[in-house]
C-alpha cells in the first residue's frame, strides 16, 4: 500500500479527479492548502502600495493504493495536472503501514 | 471591589439620563414661543396661503407693500401694491384659490424634501458597504458597528442641540420659503444679525421646533449630518475603541457640523458675506461639499493624524504597506448605492420640486461622477499599469463630492470637468496621504471628501454661470454685476469675488474643522486613550470589542492566512 499526495493547481482538479477516478479508485480526499515552492509568492499593487502574496492557494489530493496501481495513478495526476508553466505542484508518494475501515474493522488491504 | 467599580458608570448614566429628562420637561414650556412672537404650527394647518405662491420667475402672487419711501422705485413698488390690492377686494374667490395654491405648493416641496431625504438617509447604507468591504476581514464586525452606531448616536445630539444651533435662526437671514419659511427659528445664541455664528431656538425640537415645515427641514438636515458622521469612520477604523469613536459622533452632530452648517446655510456670518463685505454672493455651497463632505473629510484627518497609522501599515524603512480590501463586491454595490442617494442630496437641497432646476442638479451630479471615476481610473492605470477598483469607487465618490457645491449653478460641461479634476484631486490626494505626509486613512475618506469638498466649493467660484441663484443669500435679486437676473456668477463668467469668496470659505472650512477637532481630541486622547491595544488591534476588534466576529465559520481557516494578519 501507498498513500500519493500530489499538491495541484485549484483550476486543475476536476480534470486530475476526472482522470484517476477512471483508473479505479475507490476513494480521494481533497484539503485546500496554502504554501510555496519554486514559484513563491506574486506581487501585487492596492491602491498604490505593492503587496506580496507569499502562499499561494493550492490543492492537496491524498489518495490511498494498492502497490501496482501507484504507476498508471502519477502518470495520470501527472498528465492531467500538467500546464508547462511553473506552480503545477509535485507528487509526494511514501509507504504505508496499516489501513482500517471504522465500520467494519477491515484492515490492510481489504479497507482501501 | 471589581463589583463596585463595575456600577459606578451605570450609576453615573442613570443621573445623566434622569438629568436629560428633567431638562427636556423644563424645557418644553419654557421655550414656548410667547404670544408677540410667531407661533409653530405642528399641525400643517397654517404653513402655506397665498404669500407661498409665485409665477416660473419667483415674482410673489401677494405683493407686499413697499416700506421704505427713500427708495428710488418706491412709486413703482406702491403702485402695483395698490393695484393689487384693489384687484384682491375685487375678487375674494382667487385670494382664496391663492391660498389653496400656496398650500399645495408647500404640500409639493414638502413631499420632494421628504423623499429625498429618505433617499439621503439610505446612503448610509452605501457608506456601510463601502468601507466594510475596504478593510479587512478581521475587523468587518466592527465596521458595521461604527456604521451603525454612527447614525444612531449623532442623530440624538443633532436632535438635543445640533438642529437648534444650525438652524435656530435661520428665519432672519436664510428662511426656507420653499417650506413656508420657519418663521419661528428666529434666534441667534451667539452672533446677531448679518453675523450669526449659532442659532439658539428649537432645542430637543420643542417649542419653536415643533412646527411642520421646521421638522420637515429636521429631517432633510438631519441626514446630511448623519453623512459627515459615516465619512470619518472611513479614515479612524480598524483601530479606534467604540467609546472614543461614540463621543466623535456626539461631537460632529451636536456641534461641530452644526457650527459650520449655521454659518453657511443657516444664514450666518459666511453666507451673508455678500451683503455686508460686498464678496459676491456671500459663501455659497449648494448642496454641501464642504458643509457636509469637507468638515467630514478635515475631521476625519485630525483623528486620523491623533490616532496615528495601523500597526504595520509602515515598515522599518518608512514605506507604506498595503492592506487589501476584502470584498470588492460590497465596495462597488456600496459605491451605486452612494450615488443612487446622491440623487436625492444635490437635487433635494432645493427644498423644493417646484423649483424646476431640479434636473439640472441631477444630470449635473450624474455626470461628475462618471468623469471622476474615469479620470481617477485612467490616471491609476497610467501611473500603475493597471485600474484598480477601489480607486475607481473612490474617483466616482470624488466627482460626486465636488460637483455637490456647484451642482445647481454650473452647466453639464462645467460639470464633467469638475468631475475630472476631482478624479485626479483624490488620486493625487491618497498618494499623497499615504507617501508624504503619512496619515493612514484606509478608505480614502480625506481625500474623497476632505481634498475634493473643497475643490467643489472653489469650483463654484469658477464654473457657475450666473443661469441660477438671482437673489441668492439676499444678494441681487433683481439685478447683479448691473444685470437683471443673474445669479451666483464664478471668476470665467466674470466675478472674481465670488471667486475669493469661495477660495477663503473652503479653506477656512479646513482649518476648522481639522483645528476643532485636533484641540479637542487632543485633550480626550490625553484623558482616556482612543486607541485599542496592540494586542487587539492584530487580532481584529470583532471579538475583543463585540464579541462576534462578521464572518465566524471561516476564523480557523483565516487566523493564519497573510492577508488577515
Amino acid at each position: 500500500m501507498k498513500r500519493i499526495d500530489a499538491v495541484i493547481k485549484p483550476s486543475k482538479l476536476d480534470e486530475v479527479k476526472a482522470s484517476i477516478t477512471a483508473l479505479g479508485i475507490t476513494g480521494l480526499t481533497v484539503s485546500e492548502v496554502k504554501g510555496f515552492g519554486r514559484q513563491k509568492g506574486h506581487t501585487e499593487m492596492y491602491r498604490g502600495t505593492e503587496y506580496t502574496v507569499d502562499f499561494l492557494p493550492k490543492i492537496l489530493i491524498t489518495i490511498i493504493v494498492a502497490d501496482e496501481l501507484v504507476e498508471p495513478i502519477v502518470k495520470s495526476i501527472s498528465d492531467s495536472a500538467r500546464s508547462g508553466k511553473i506552480g503545477d505542484g509535485k507528487i509526494f508518494v511514501t509507504a504505508l503501514d496499516d489501513v482500517i475501515r471504522i465500520r467494519t474493522g477491515e484492515r490492510g488491504k481489504d479497507a482501501i | 471591589m471589581v463589583h463596585v467599580s463595575a456600577r459606578r458608570p451605570r450609576q453615573w448614566l442613570l443621573k445623566a439620563v434622569v438629568a436629560m429628562l428633567f431638562a427636556q420637561w423644563l424645557a418644553g414650556p419654557v421655550i414656548i414661543a410667547r404670544a408677540d412672537e410667531p407661533q409653530p404650527d405642528p399641525a400643517g394647518i397654517a404653513t402655506g396661503d397665498k404669500t407661498s405662491t409665485s409665477d416660473a420667475g419667483g415674482n410673489a402672487f401677494v405683493i407686499t407693500a413697499p416700506t421704505d419711501k427713500t427708495a428710488p422705485d418706491y412709486a413703482t413698488t406702491k403702485k402695483a401694491f395698490d393695484d393689487f390690492t384693489a384687484q384682491a377686494a375685487k375678487e375674494p374667490l382667487a385670494m382664496k384659490l391663492a391660498d389653496n395654491v400656496g398650500h399645495l405648493r408647500i404640500a409639493a416641496n414638502f413631499s420632494w424634501t421628504l423623499l429625498t431625504g429618505y433617499l439621503v438617509l439610505f446612503m448610509q447604507a452605501g457608506f456601510a458597504l463601502l468601507t466594510c468591504g475596504l478593510v479587512r476581514k478581521k475587523n468587518a464586525g466592527h465596521l458595521m458597528m461604527l456604521n451603525f452606531a454612527a447614525y444612531v448616536f449623532a442623530f440624538l445630539a443633532y436632535y438635543v442641540c445640533g438642529f437648534a444651533f444650525q438652524y435656530g435662526g435661520c428665519a432672519i437671514n436664510a428662511a426656507p420659503t420653499q417650506l413656508g419659511g420657519t418663521p419661528t427659528l428666529d434666534h441667534f445664541a451667539i452672533g446677531s444679525g448679518l453675523w450669526g455664528i449659532l442659532g439658539g431656538k428649537g432645542f430637543f425640537l420643542s417649542g419653536p421646533g415643533y412646527d411642520a415645515g421646521s421638522l420637515c427641514l429636521t429631517l432633510f438636515e438631519v441626514v446630511f449630518m448623519e453623512t459627515a458622521g459615516y465619512i470619518i469612520v472611513g479614515a479612524i477604523c480598524e483601530r479606534i475603541t467604540f467609546g472614543a469613536f461614540l463621543l466623535c459622533e456626539l461631537f460632529v452632530g451636536g456641534i461641530l457640523y452644526p457650527m459650520f452648517g449655521c454659518w453657511v446655510w443657516g444664514g450666518g456670518w459666511l453666507s451673508q458675506l455678500g451683503n455686508t463685505m460686498g464678496l459676491g454672493h456671500g459663501y455659497v455651497d449648494f448642496a454641501g461639499s464642504t458643509v457636509v463632505h469637507g468638515i467630514g473629510g478635515f475631521c476625519a484627518m485630525a483623528l486620523a493624524v491623533i490616532l496615528g497609522p495601523r500597526i504595520g501599515k509602515y515598515g522599518p524603512d518608512g514605506k507604506p504597506r498595503a492592506f487589501p480590501a476584502h470584498n470588492l463586491v460590497y465596495v462597488v454595490t456600496g459605491t451605486f448605492i452612494l450615488l443612487f442617494g446622491w440623487m436625492g442630496f444635490n437635487p433635494g437641497s432645493t427644498l423644493a420640486a417646484s423649483d424646476l432646476r431640479i434636473s439640472v442638479i441631477a444630470v449635473n451630479t450624474n455626470l461628475a461622477a462618471v468623469a471622476g471615476a474615469a479620470s481617477a481610473m485612467f490616471l491609476w492605470y497610467y501611473l500603475f499599469g493597471k485600474p484598480d477598483v477601489t480607486m475607481a469607487c473612490n474617483g466616482m465618490l470624488a466627482g460626486l463630492v465636488a460637483i455637490t457645491a456647484p451642482c445647481a449653478f454650473v452647466s453639464p460641461n462645467s460639470a464633467v470637468i469638475i468631475g475630472l479634476l476631482a478624479g485626479i484631486l483624490v488620486d493625487l490626494g491618497v498618494l499623497f496621504n499615504e507617501r508624504v505626509i503619512k496619515v493612514d486613512d484606509p478608505c480614502g475618506a480625506i481625500s474623497v471628501h476632505g481634498y475634493c469638498g473643497w475643490l467643489g466649493a472653489v469650483c463654484v467660484g469658477i464654473f457657475a454661470d450666473g443661469t441660477y441663484g438671482a437673489g441668492w443669500n439676499g444678494v441681487g435679486a433683481t439685478t447683479y454685476l448691473g444685470k437683471a437676473g443673474l445669479g451666483v456668477t464664478g471668476l470665467l463668467h466674470g466675478d472674481s469675488k465670488q471667486f475669493i469668496t469661495q477660495i477663503g470659505g473652503a479653506t477656512l472650512m479646513a482649518i476648522y474643522a481639522f483645528g476643532f477637532t485636533y484641540v479637542v481630541f487632543s485633550l480626550v486622547n490625553a484623558v482616556v486613550p482612543m486607541r485599542v491595544s496592540k494586542e487587539v488591534e492584530m487580532e481584529g476588534l470583532d471579538v475583543p470589542e463585540f464579541g462576534l466576529p462578521a464572518y465566524p465559520e471561516d476564523e480557523l481557516v483565516d487566523a493564519g492566512s497573510p492577508v488577515a494578519a
